[in-house]
């Protein structure tokens, strides 16, 4: 990997390993470089420790989304999906246990898979992405076992809700499906860029980041970065966040996002942005927690350089980890 | 009483103690005393016996007034006395002094006696002036008398003794002296004895003939061995003799011997002009060959003559000049090397420092006139210095590299003799017109037309890790200010003359002299080679540029849609400072990615009010290395590669993607395949995003007109700016 192409490298993604100790993040080279976060983090760390342990070359398009289960990093690449063992990464002995690809009905472009979700409940993973389609497949069997239709445009975003049996996606087409697991069926969807509140004509419909807890939903992208109550399908409050956000989180009683623009933001539920810390990269596409209880609590953020973030206190940015 | 007879050294006192006890003495007797009582008498008794030693001691006191001074005699009175004197003196040699002693003592035991007897009658009432009394009296005045003759013949005899040891003194003082003298004289003598002792001879130094080989070798009438033989003096003076007479006869002999050496040096004076007178003739002889030697293309004599002067060339050059001219003849017809300089100057350099002396004292001078003259300006001395240090050797090697296309690459390859290090100077003499190109001012410029031919190896500081304290010394902070004069130190050029400088990236190697050079000479020239290629492709390339005209070639045509609306509208050249200022450069700058040896440009494409901006960096190894583009939109507000994941998609697009837009080898369209593709991606990006944005009411200004099949895609929503050949549509990576 030359300079050049360092300079031009975006992560996309990154996933904390079930143990905590290693960060694993994609790139738009379809690399997947793994981190050592124990070396990062020591207090003899070098300059070394902050480059990755091991880097390979998962899929041929970029690496938009990673999901971890208890034992496996299961990668999204260009229209297919990989599966891989920590134990091997760690081993540093990259090698996919199997790699799927959905039904597409399109031939000429391979249609990029932009997120996945998993749902323990049924042991099953949701893909979604290019084509406009969910794809929820059995992780025992690796069957496709249903397709969800409905958006009119690209998948941006998935999340699911475990205990009510739901998958919500955001997309390009701007709104917030929310199908029934179980069904297979729409249950509601939400046009949120046609609310006043949060509608931001100029920059687009979108909806690029999503995520609930109990009663609340979270949604954001081209309109304003929102909460939304779930049950009475309204925005409760609007965030005054002038950049397009990315990927977004309930953390404690706050809520973290990035997204275009090199900041973090801390915002209170009521509406009201707490802080805005800056990071490296010009624009951010992703930021995760190591939520692990024996590892130090990290947040990582990664976005359109080949540096990756890390906060050991969430209110300012302590080193880098970089490709 | 004791102070009473108190005596001092001075005469007169005991003069006047004598006087006072024979007066009181006088007043004793007279006074009668009658009362006194025994102890009293006593006491009398040894006054007196006192007064008699006193007397005895001052005797001589009194004699000498007697005799030496004439008023105590006059005191006395009568003129008589002297006669009596005289009796007295014959009297004296008659008498012994012990004989006086004892009459003396009978004197005073009488007086004493009859002092008594006077005592005594005063006591039993004697008047004054009986018979007893007087009788007595006359008596003691007699006795008197005697005592004082007495007295006075001590005197004398006292006088008489130390006229005695005055005489016996005046002798013992003559004799002393005389034995002086005489010391003195022995003293002398031994002096003169040890003087002569030390005396040394001149022949002492002589190393003479052993005397064995002084009695075998002289002849009998010098040696003469009956005197010689028991007499060493004798013998040393024959031996004397005899190194005389050898040294005559050795004298004779180194006459005869410089008459012949001369004789012998006239003989060889001779022989050389004959030689010389030859001389001529042959040169004529071989110019007559030389129409010959055409003739037949066999350029001994050229040949003869560049081996003739590469014996001067210093080292380094040498061996850049067996390596480069081996090149040539085994791989590289179009390769040519010959020497330029002054022959006569090197061959001054490399004579033997006889010669050179003279220049030196010359130069000695001169400079003592110089620094009188500049004496307060102490740099004009360093100036000096620093010339001297920059020195080049006074000849140089012209290397010509012939491209296909009739254009010459020249080197000048200068060697620093002071710093150990070769610098070459490169010229490209071409049929185009250069400065009808404005942008294009860099690319055949000498001073940088040969940068960075390796990695980082830009020439500007001195590869000799020395030469370092030498510029200390004479104050030079950088070889870098003087690389317009001097010629550029590029390693690559320190390799071909076989010199090798340890510095801290290459430890390994072990290569010196002519295998160093040959080990880099193929790689090297090559390198030259396609250095001047693609610059004067660039050349080229730059004249349309500066027209607008991005030229695309048919075989690139393939790689870009026929219909490309988005127009160059601007190019031109920007400096190194003017690049470090613009905030789209900076991240390239914080990447390392662009040096001060870089070229940079400007370009500008337009369509429409859309306006990108874009920073080009043009390494010194293009094609090898791709110029590095940095863009920003001037079109609803401006939009940067670092706000815009789209414009920096775009960037990633001419930049990173080098081997679609390489083109025929060896890559010379690269960079006018960037621009067409940054046209292109323009186009699309102004289409889509007016799509994207149909909130906007009105017509759309950029109508669509590629074929895209998604307008967005990913997380972060890029355009479709991969254009898909045969089919003709836009796809995303």
């Amino acid at each position: 990997m030359g300079p050049i192409e360092l300079l031009h490298m975006s992560v996309f993604s990154q996933r904390f390993s079930p143990c905590g100790r290693f960060l694993a993040a994609g790139n738009n080279y379809g690399e997947i470089a793994l981190f050592s976060l124990t070396a990062a983090l020591s207090p003899e760390a070098t300059n070394l420790s902050q480059k990755p342990v091991l880097t390979f070359t998962a899929h041929e398009g970029p690496v938009y989304s990673l999901l971890s289960t208890d034992s496996q990093l299961l990668s999204a690449g260009n229209g297919e999906i990989s599966c891989w063992n920590w134990s091997d990464l760690i081993k540093r002995n990259p090698k996919a246990i199997w790699t799927r690809r959905p039904n597409y009905k399109t031939s000429l472009e391979i249609p990029e898979i932009n997120a996945m979700a998993l749902s323990p409940k049924d042991n099953s993973l949701i893909v979604g992405g290019g084509d406009n389609n969910i794809y929820i497949m059995d992780l025992e069997s690796g069957v496709f076992k249903s397709v969800l239709e409905g958006h009119s445009d690209y998948i941006h975003c998935l999340t699911v809700r475990e205990r009510e049996g739901e998958i919500l996606s955001g997309g390009e087409d701007g709104a917030v499906r929310i199908w029934d697991s179980r069904t297979a069926q729409p249950v509601h969807c939400i046009e949120v860029y046609k609310y006043q509140e949060c509608a931001r004509p100029q920059l687009g419909r979108w909806i690029s980041c999503l995520t609930t807890d109990s009663d609340w939903l979270l949604c954001g992208g081209g309109p304003s970065l929102s909460l939304w109550h779930l049950r009475s399908m309204s925005p409760t409050s609007v965030f005054p966040i002038s950049g397009c956000q990315r990927q977004a989180m309930f953390y404690q009683d706050m809520i973290l996002s990035t997204g275009e623009g090199p900041y973090l933001y801390h915002s209170l539920l009521g509406g009201k942005v707490k802080a805005q810390i800056p990071c490296t990269s010009p624009s951010l596409n992703t930021l995760a927690l190591n939520v692990h209880p024996s590892e130090p609590r990290v947040l990582t953020l990664g976005g359109s350089s080949d540096h990756i973030d890390v906060f050991t206190n969430l209110s300012y940015r302590a080193f880098s980890l970089c490709f | 009483m004791s102070s009473y007879f108190e005596y001092k050294e001075e005469s007169h006192v005991t003069r006047k103690n004598t006087l006072a006890s024979s007066k009181a003495l006088g007043l004793l007797l007279s006074s009668g005393l009658g009362t006194w009582q025994f102890g009293i008498k006593f006491v009398l008794v040894h006054v007196f016996s006192m007064a008699s030693e006193v007397l005895k001691k001052r005797k001589p006191k009194v004699l000498r007034s007697e005799a030496g001074t004439p008023e105590m005699k006059r005191n006395r009175g009568e003129g008589d006395q002297d006669l009596r004197t005289y009796n007295e003196e014959a009297v004296l040699d008659n008498r012994r002094p012990e004989q006086d002693y004892e009459q003396y003592k009978d004197k005073c035991d009488v007086i004493a006696k009859l002092m008594g007897e006077i005592q005594e009658l005063k006591a039993s009432g004697a008047k004054e002036g009986s018979v007893e009394l007087e009788e007595r009296r006359r008596e003691c005045c007699i006795h008197f008398v005697t005592l004082k003759k007495l007295n006075r013949l001590a005197h004398m005899r006292l006088k008489k003794a130390r006229d005695q040891t005055q005489d016996a003194k005046q002798r013992v003082d003559v004799l002393h002296l005389q034995l002086q003298n005489l010391l003195y004289e022995v003293m002398h003598l031994q002096k003169e004895i040890s003087k002569c002792l030390e005396f040394k001879s001149q022949h002492e130094e002589i190393d003479l003939v052993p005397t064995e080989e002084f009695f075998s070798d002289a002849p009998s009438d010098i040696s003469r061995p009956h005197l010689t033989k028991d007499d060493p003096h004798q013998l040393t003076l024959a031996r004397l003799d005899w190194e005389l007479e050898q040294r005559k006869r050795l004298a004779e002999q180194y006459k005869t011997s410089l008459a012949s050496k001369e004789k012998i040096l006239k003989g060889i004076e001779v022989k050389k002009e004959y030689l010389g007178s030859l001389r001529p003739g042959l040169q004529s002889i071989m110019q007559a060959s030389v129409p010959l030697q055409e003739y037949l293309s066999m350029p001994f004599e050229h040949v003869q003559k560049q081996a003739d002067v590469a014996r001067h060339l210093p080292p380094p050059l040498y061996v850049l000049l067996v390596q480069a001219s081996a090149y040539g003849q085994a791989c590289d017809k179009s390769l040519s090397v010959f020497i330029s300089g002054d022959v006569d100057e090197a061959k001054a350099l490399s004579k033997p420092p006889e010669d050179s002396q003279d220049d030196e004292s010359d130069s000695d001078a001169e400079e003592e006139q110089n620094t009188k003259r500049r004496r307060p300006t102490v740099g004009g001395q360093l100036d000096d210095k620093r010339k001297e240090m920059l020195k080049c050797h006074p000849l140089s090697l012209c290397v010509d590299l012939k491209c296909k296309d009739g254009n010459v690459l020249q080197l000048f390859f200068f060697y620093l003799m002071n710093l150990n290090i070769l610098t070459v100077k490169a010229r490209v003499s071409t049929g185009i017109h250069q400065s009808s190109v404005v942008s294009a001012g860099e690319l055949l410029n000498s001073d940088t037309l040969l940068n960075c031919l390796y990695t980082s190896d830009n020439g500007k500081e001195t590869p000799n890790p020395a030469n370092r304290y030498q510029f200390d010394k004479v104050g030079i902070v950088s070889f870098s200010d003087y690389v317009g004069d001097q010629g550029h130190p590029y390693l690559w050029v320190q390799s071909l003359g076989g010199l090798q400088f340890p510095s801290d990236n290459n430890p390994e190697s072990v290569l010196t002299g002519s295998k160093l050079s040959a080990s880099h000479m193929e790689h090297t020239m090559k390198l030259l080679r396609s250095r001047v290629q693609a610059r004067l492709a660039l050349h080229k390339q730059f004249m349309s540029l500066e027209k607008n005209i991005v030229p695309v070639s048919a075989e690139c045509q393939h790689l870009f849609p026929a219909k490309v609306i988005s127009r160059l509208t601007r190019w031109s050249a920007i400096t190194y400072q003017e690049f470090e200022e613009m905030p789209l450069a900076q991240h390239v700058l914080k990447a390392g990615l662009a040096q001060e040896t870089d070229l940079f440009f400007m370009a500008q494409v337009e369509r429409g009010t859309a306006c990108l901006q874009t920073v080009v960096v043009l390494n010194p190894r293009y094609p090898d290395v791709t110029p590095l583009f940095s863009l920003c939109l001037l079109w609803k507000g401006e939009r940067t590669g670092r706000t815009d994941d789209n414009l920096r998609a775009m960037e990633s697009e001419v930049n990173v993607f080098r081997t679609e837009l390489l083109g025929p080898r060896p890559g010379h369209q690269l960079l006018t395949n960037q621009l067409q593709r940054l046209c292109v991606c323009l186009d699309v990006y102004l289409e889509t995003e007016s799509q994207v944005c149909d909130g906007v009411e009105g017509p759309r200004e950029f109508p669509r007109e590629k074929m895209c099949l998604r307008t967005a895609r990913g997380p972060n929503r890029l355009k479709p700016f991969k254009y898909n050949h045969p089919q003709g549509f836009f796809s995303h990576r």
